[in-house]
């Protein structure tokens, strides 16, 4: 992201810089006093002074007389503020496209503030090409000017993967349109050489075979061909699902967390699907027709030229309609879509919260509002097939206008004996064939339509730049020292939800996080789990920077327990391997006796085949929890990561979880986050977070003394 | 046994200041025209109230669609953000105290209301607005993809460009019917 830019000529010499003083960061607001759009002024950040340039005007600040710079972000933009002498003052407003840029920047005029003279830098891309002004999605290079963006491009990325396939039925698709326009020809010969000069009953006869045989040859080719292109086409959807799957489970969570479920599943299963058609029933045939296209156009030319412009006079009229009427399909499919996917999102939305609409009866209010979003689907694609139908009614029309000029002025030559009528018959074979294929390339924008929106949204995934592993990064045995170096991280740059974390936590030490809900605890256990990784500063584990160890190594080391245990379709026994797949069934059961779960689990008819998950066995909150710590303990992590595990359940089930996670923590490092205190009387150490970072550290007793905000709460809850 | 009762004195100390945070996080102040707004040198607006003198006070609208101006909640920008009341109509204010509330929530709303589009271009997934808006002429870029764009109402829009910008249409009725067909792709 580029916090240096250029200012306009003459504007820096006015700014009169010190010797000595050099430009850090420069930047443009766009917002002026009046709340409207400006494009003339600029945040400068030198070494000594912040210069606020508005147009002509500039006024400086001494970076010495400061003692914070702050972005704050608002609704739709934010303020950079600066407090100097006690009191704030607003240096610039600006829109949210710089948002980011701007908490850069008050990032580095705190760091010259303290007297240090690092230059922040940002590796977060742009999202807009500053050439073209095309939108780059999550990639550093913009695809419009490297040449890699259009629709042509697209296809070829796709395709070229499987280009043995496509020639193979391009082959096959020559042969069908030689095949297709020889018929004619043959009728031709039948009609003149025999049935109107009374030939011979054998000729007639080699005639109808040689017929019979293409009409068979026809046959075959277009089986084989139909088998070749589904095949393709079901061998390039099956690869682009992978490859979405793949991808989906790379991308970072915000990215999943920004798209509707709905959206996301219907580009795996629908979008694929559309391209998998397409291959099937479009392309196959796009050669064969327009070969036999062109070559129906020049054989209809060498049979009557008059005749054949006549017949042709009527495309130009078809065509334009194409033309015309492409855009407002490719538009009224889109909004087709779009609705499909609301009634997905709808339907996702009422089916998963089903418990609260029963319970509060509002099954008929969600009724209405389901039949509303599906009224507006069925509206809109009955609107569409209305269109599509006087579409295609049009263009019948047209044509069999055409195919009356053919035999009316045809008819007439044939009368005269400037044409025979063998000549007439085959004239007209090729007009139908010529319109029917005109026919079908009028389909063509609509099907194109589709497989464009399809593919768009499948390259809207695809380009996505997953975060790559560090080529650095190893493979370690962790012990389970964890030290938090200046950690600072937000979801959206200028939102840090935690600011500068410091701490060293010892192998083995368990440390209870508490904190009030919002703070940011959840968060510090997800840098824990690797799922999102540090803005600034960085987490070391056992003295080595977390990013420079392998994923799979890390990952395979700890152990998490959540709130909210999510069990996947499948048995018992697969959910507890899941974190650990040979492991042996000695192996599970130890882990799940050692988690209090093989009791409850052996009761069950199914014993650890009980098959749990959505549609399964229902367990209680208390023995999916223990199926969740048997999958921890399974892996014998070197940390162990609990968020709030016991939060939901019942006082018996808890204190059987307690006794588990007990034997589960000792020895390994621990994170245990919890609201009730209680839970953490064998935590080494409590870490307290409030305001976005480390409050309070300490044991319970050294925190008890402090009368801090450890003290509040625990006296709270022992009441 | 003396220190026992000191004990329980403390933890009583403590709980009374649990419950006095409680209180106050339950209460709902309201502010009266009489509480006096004014302006810092800074550009901020700090606000006098029962004897109180709060040097920043930051204003969030607590119904930015449907109520605008209506229930505003007046926060102590030093103090944790804390609720200091709320307004329950900015016009009922006096005058001085409205034009620099309202200043103030111009620096922290900023949401361009669209009057006409000059055209719709999609192409890969992003659609690309040209607009003129109130604040002055502006193209953007919103993804199709995700819920770019949000229906207040059957004709009111709000639409959320890649930056997180927000634009908002106040009234698709009010706009032309090649517009309205321009924006079809949306609704």
């Amino acid at each position: 992201m580029n916090l240096k830019y250029l200012l306009p000529p003459g504007i820096e010499k006015q700014l009169g810089l010190s010797e000595g003083e050099r430009i850090y960061y420069c930047v443009p607001f766009d917002i002026d006093g009046n709340g409207n759009w400006t494009d003339d002024s600029f945040i400068t950040v030198t070494t000594e002074k912040i210069h606020v340039i508005k147009g002509g005007d500039i006024t400086s600040y001494n970076i010495r007389d400061l003692s914070k710079a702050a972005a704050e972000p608002g609704v739709g933009g934010g303020i950079l503020t600066v407090t100097g002498n006690g009191s704030d003052m607003v240096l610039a407003h600006y829109s949210a496209k710089h948002m980011s840029r701007y908490a850069y920047i008050a990032r580095g005029i705190n760091i010259l503030i303290s007297g240090r003279f690092e230059e922040v830098e940002s590796s977060e891309y742009e999202k807009i090409c500053p050439k073209c002004g095309h939108v780059i999605p999550g990639t550093g290079v913009c695809s419009k000017c490297s040449g890699n963006g259009g629709f042509l491009h697209l296809i070829r990325t796709f395709t070229k993967p499987y280009r043995k396939d496509f020639f193979g039925v391009f082959m096959l698709m020559v042969a069908v349109a030689v095949v297709t326009l020889l018929s004619p020809e043959i009728q031709k010969r039948l009609i003149n050489d025999v049935l109107k000069v009374n030939g011979h009953v054998s000729t007639a006869m080699m005639f109808v075979s040689l017929m019979f045989f293409l009409s068979v040859s026809i046959v075959f080719i277009n089986i084989a061909k139909s088998i070749s292109t589904a095949r393709l086409g079901s061998k390039i959807s099956d690869d682009l699902r992978r490859q979405l799957f793949e991808k989906y489970q790379k991308l970072p969570l915000s990215f999943i967390n920004d798209r509707r479920p709905g959206e996301l599943l219907n580009r795996i299963t629908q979008d694929t699907r559309y391209i998998s058609e397409f291959i099937a029933d479009v392309f196959c045939n796009l050669f064969a027709i327009f070969f036999i296209f062109i070559w129906d156009i020049i054989f209809m030319i060498i049979l009557d030229v008059k005749l054949a412009l006549l017949t042709l006079s009527v495309v130009p009229i078809v065509t334009f309609l194409i033309l015309t009427l492409r855009k407002t399909i490719s538009r009224i499919f889109h909004v087709q879509y779009r609705k499909n996917d609301d009634v997905a999102s709808d339907l996702q939305d009422v089916i998963s919260g089903m418990r609260i609409v029963k319970s509060y009866g509002k099954e008929k209010e969600e009724a209405d509002r389901f039949k509303v979003f599906s009224g507006e689907f069925a509206r809109i694609q009955m609107r569409n097939e209305r269109f599509w139908g006087f579409f295609d009614f049009s263009m019948s029309f047209w044509m069999g206008l055409g195919l009356v000029i053919v035999v009316y002025f045809g008819g007439r030559e044939v009368l005269t004996d400037r044409m025979s009528s063998g000549e007439l018959y085959q004239f007209i074979a090729y007009t139908l064939l010529l319109f029917q294929y005109v026919g079908w390339l009028g389909r063509l924008p609509r099907e194109m339509s589709i497989l464009k929106t399809s593919l768009e949204r499948i390259y809207d995934v695809l380009s996505q730049k997953a975060p790559e592993e560090n080529p650095k990064a190893r493979d370690i045995a962790v012990k389970g020292e964890i030290t938090f170096d200046h950690a600072t991280f937000g979801y959206k740059s200028y939102q840090p939800v935690l600011e500068d974390i410091n701490a060293v936590i010892k192998p083995g030490e368990m440390i209870g996080i508490v904190g009030a809900s919002g703070t940011g605890k959840s968060t510090l256990i997800n840098l824990l789990m690797r799922l999102y990784e540090t803005d600034d500063g960085s987490i070391l584990v056992d003295g080595c920077d977390m990013k420079d160890i392998s994923r799979k190594s890390y990952h395979s080391q700890i152990g998490v327990v959540l709130q909210e245990t999510f069990l996947f379709s499948g048995t018992i026994i697969d959910n507890i391997r899941f974190s650990k797949r040979d492991a042996s069934i000695i192996e599970i059961i130890k882990a799940a006796k050692l988690a209090n779960a093989h009791e409850f689990i052996s009761k069950l008819p199914d014993g650890y085949n009980t098959y749990v998950g959505e549609k399964g066995y229902t367990l209680s909150g208390g023995e999916r929890q223990r199926i969740a710590i048997a999958r921890a303990i399974l892996v014998d992590p070197k940390i162990l990561i609990l968020d709030e595990a016991t939060a939901s359940l019942d006082t018996e089930s808890e204190f059987m979880i307690q006794k588990a996670l007990d034997r589960l923590t000792s020895g390994k490092t621990t994170f245990a986050i919890a609201h009730r205190l209680s839970t953490l009387k064998n935590a080494d150490r409590i870490m307290v977070i409030d305001g976005h970072s480390i409050a309070e550290i300490g044991t319970h007793e050294e925190l008890l003394d402090k009368k801090g905000i450890y003290y509040g709460l625990y006296t709270a809850q022992m009441q | 046994m003396r220190k026992e009762e000191r004990g329980k004195n403390m933890s009583d100390n403590t709980i009374n200041i649990y419950e006095k945070k409680a209180a106050e996080m339950t209460a709902t102040n309201i502010i009266d025209p009489e509480d006096v707004f004014s302006k810092t040198p800074g550009g901020f607006l700090s606000l006098d109230r029962g004897g109180e003198h709060y040097e920043r006070v930051r204003v969030i609208r607590l119904f930015p669609f449907s109520d605008a101006d209506r229930f505003l909640s007046v926060r102590d920008h030093g103090n944790g953000d804390k609720e200091i009341g709320i307004i329950e109509d900015l016009n009922a204010m006096p005058e001085k105290s409205k034009k620099l509330i309202k200043e103030q929530l111009k620096l922290s709303y900023f949401t361009p209301v669209i009057e006409k589009i000059y055209g719709i271009k999609d192409e890969y997934g992003y659609a690309y607005f040209h607009v003129l808006t109130d604040k002055g002429e502006c193209k953007f870029a919103i993804s199709m993809g995700s819920n770019a764009v949000t229906k207040l109402s059957d004709t009111r829009l709000i639409i959320n460009d890649v930056d997180e910008n927000r634009f908002e249409i106040r009234d698709v009725d009010k706009l032309t019917k090649k517009e309205r067909r321009m924006l079809d792709l949306f609704l």
